[in-house]
């Protein structure tokens, strides 16, 4: 009522400025770049959209795909791990419910280097904290996972599973626990009150959670390298190859380019529907 | 009765594997620093603390933990200045543009952090910059200011801007209010805003490892040296390290309560 110019945006100017100067300008260059003939260094050749026709033919769609299927696998999986942590620790725990969330969150925290280090030496063959532990108390031998694409997808789980569950649990916490009853009461089925009452009221929740994961899985290249052995190359990997080794830049920009539009694809549509004022006042 | 107490039993037995499956490959770091073979033989013919003895006397060890500090105490100066200023636009101010402000400022966290990475060190070069701890910096923030943004805002959103229009009525003048009103309603979120920009900086690894040129920060090390020329080193570093943001926040803690029961007895 005071001031109709409100100072909203002097206050936002700061942020705003460096984002254009630090993410969205990066990503334009990248977009330049991935229009440059192959192998160039600068930004003043001719364009072309050569790079991105080679994408599709010169056997990158491969690691693109395992990227993806990678990214899916994880979010499925975290969510049928998550929803019943969640609904455990709301509805259940009582007083367990803030330490056990504590202990979730905390991993987030530690070193992704430092988690994976222990999940491979977890599961290291013969000498490995489970087969060394199983041959020496049960004189069980066993082989292992690790430098499989299992491992790799273990570890996606293992590390994303925090980030699916944060938001799970806020979106868990949106549903009334009269509203269950009355579907109950009413003479719904488990299944029923889980889809029709359940599902629709915690969505603002897990949306956000398999957003997060999907995407930090789309890029995820640690799980590969440390657990996976590189028994497959995932998109990240073939990028770093294009402008490291192969010094070929454009091209490693143009599978920038579309790993970017795959990600807005998927989140901007989301995004747009969710309203972070409510999600965040709570 | 007996089917309740096998439920929650059940329940208590899930949680408890969820729990044991975040924590193992953790104990297992440690378990792997008390060895003092290069091959890892588990169970150990001999536990010893020998790997801790020797990443104590290791110069590197100060070096990257010397980066890995010095990247996160930029970030946590830079993250709480624009987050600040952020969350007083984010949740505070009622402006056009800002439900698109909103929106785009947490594009970051909503994208690959390693692609992320690759995409700033490919403009570095093209500006001619190169790579180091100080770009880095930038890097982290560029995924960590969004963060301490909506982290200081949840805890903005339920402030009153009626009481700056109070205290002014009582004839306070634009810096009072901004000392005695605002920064106090602001401070717990930019208390937690600190700390996750430092916690986040201190382990984080996909933007690093493209980003940070010939400095080493400390997951960068742990990465390439699990990957190559492996010893009980690696996990007693990765010990200590994962133990320096520990001690971080349980100081902290103590210092919040410490605080707290000394301005108690005057409020």
């Amino acid at each position: 009522m005071r001031t109709r110019t409100s100072p909203g945006p002097w206050f936002a100017a700061p942020v705003a400025v460096f984002m254009l100067l630090c993410f969205a300008a990066p990503i334009l260059i990248v977009t330049w770049y991935s229009l440059m003939p192959s192998r160039t260094f600068d930004l003043t050749g001719a364009l072309t959209t050569e790079n991105y026709r080679a994408a599709f033919t010169e056997g990158y769609t491969r690691p693109l795909l395992w990227s993806l299927l990678g990214a899916a696998t994880t979010t499925v999986i975290t969510a049928l791990l998550a929803w019943p942590t969640a609904v455990i620790l709301h509805r259940y725990a009582g007083k367990w419910a803030s330490v056990t969330s504590a202990l979730i969150a905390l991993p987030i925290f530690i070193s992704e280097s430092v988690r994976l280090f222990g999940m491979s030496v977890f599961l290291m063959p013969r000498g490995g904290i489970l087969a060394g532990s199983l041959n020496a108390v049960f004189g069980i031998q066993i082989g292992s996972i690790l430098n499989t694409w299992a491992a790799a997808q273990l570890g996606m789980i293992y590390i994303h599973l925090p980030f699916m569950l944060f938001p799970l649990l806020l979106g868990v916490s949106l549903i009334p626990a009269d509203r269950i009853e009355a579907a109950r009461d009413l003479g719904a089925s488990r299944w029923q009150t889980f889809r029709e009452v359940e599902l629709p009221l915690a969505a603002p929740g897990l949306l956000i959670g398999a957003l997060l994961t999907f995407v930090l899985c789309l890029g995820a290249n640690a799980e590969a390298a440390i657990l996976g052995g590189r028994a497959v190359t995932v998109i990240t990997a073939a990028i770093e190859q294009r402008f490291n080794y192969a010094q070929d830049w454009p091209m490693g920009a143009a599978l920038t380019v579309l790993v970017i539009l795959v990600t807005a694809l998927i989140v901007l549509p989301v995004l747009s529907r969710l309203d972070l004022n409510k999600l965040t006042r709570r | 009765m007996t089917g309740a107490r096998h439920i929650t039993a059940l329940r208590a037995l899930w949680v408890t594997a969820i729990l044991a499956f975040l924590y193992v490959p953790i104990m297992s770091v440690v378990l792997a620093s008390m060895a003092n073979t290069r091959y890892m033989r588990f169970p150990h013919k001999v536990w010893t603390l020998d790997a801790y003895r020797e990443a104590i006397a290791s110069f590197t060890t100060w070096q990257i933990h010397a980066i890995s500090f010095w990247i996160a105490v930029y970030v946590v100066i830079f993250a709480v200045l624009l987050g600040t200023l952020g969350a007083v636009a984010f949740a505070r101010f009622d402006w056009r543009g800002r439900s698109v402000f909103q929106r785009l400022l947490v594009l970051p966290i909503f994208f690959p952090q390693p692609v992320l990475g690759l995409a700033l060190l490919l403009s570095l070069n093209a500006v001619g910059l190169a790579p180091s701890w100080k770009t880095a910096i930038v890097a982290h923030l560029v995924w960590i200011v969004p963060i301490v943004t909506l982290v200081i805002s949840i805890r903005f959103f339920g402030y009153d801007p009626a009481q700056e229009e109070a205290a002014r009525d009582l004839g306070a003048n634009r810096w009072q209010v901004i000392r005695e009103v605002t920064l106090p309603a602001l401070w717990p979120g930019i208390f937690s805003g600190a700390l996750f920009a430092f916690l986040l900086s201190w382990s984080n690894l996909p933007l690093s490892v493209y980003t940070s040129g010939p400095d080493t920060p400390l997951p960068v090390w742990l990465f390439s040296r699990t990957a190559t020329n492996y010893s009980p080193l690696v996990p007693s570093v990765a010990v200590i390290g994962t133990l320096i943001s520990a001690l971080l926040v349980v100081s902290l803690a103590l210092l919040l309560i410490t605080a707290r029961r000394l301005r108690a007895p005057r409020g």
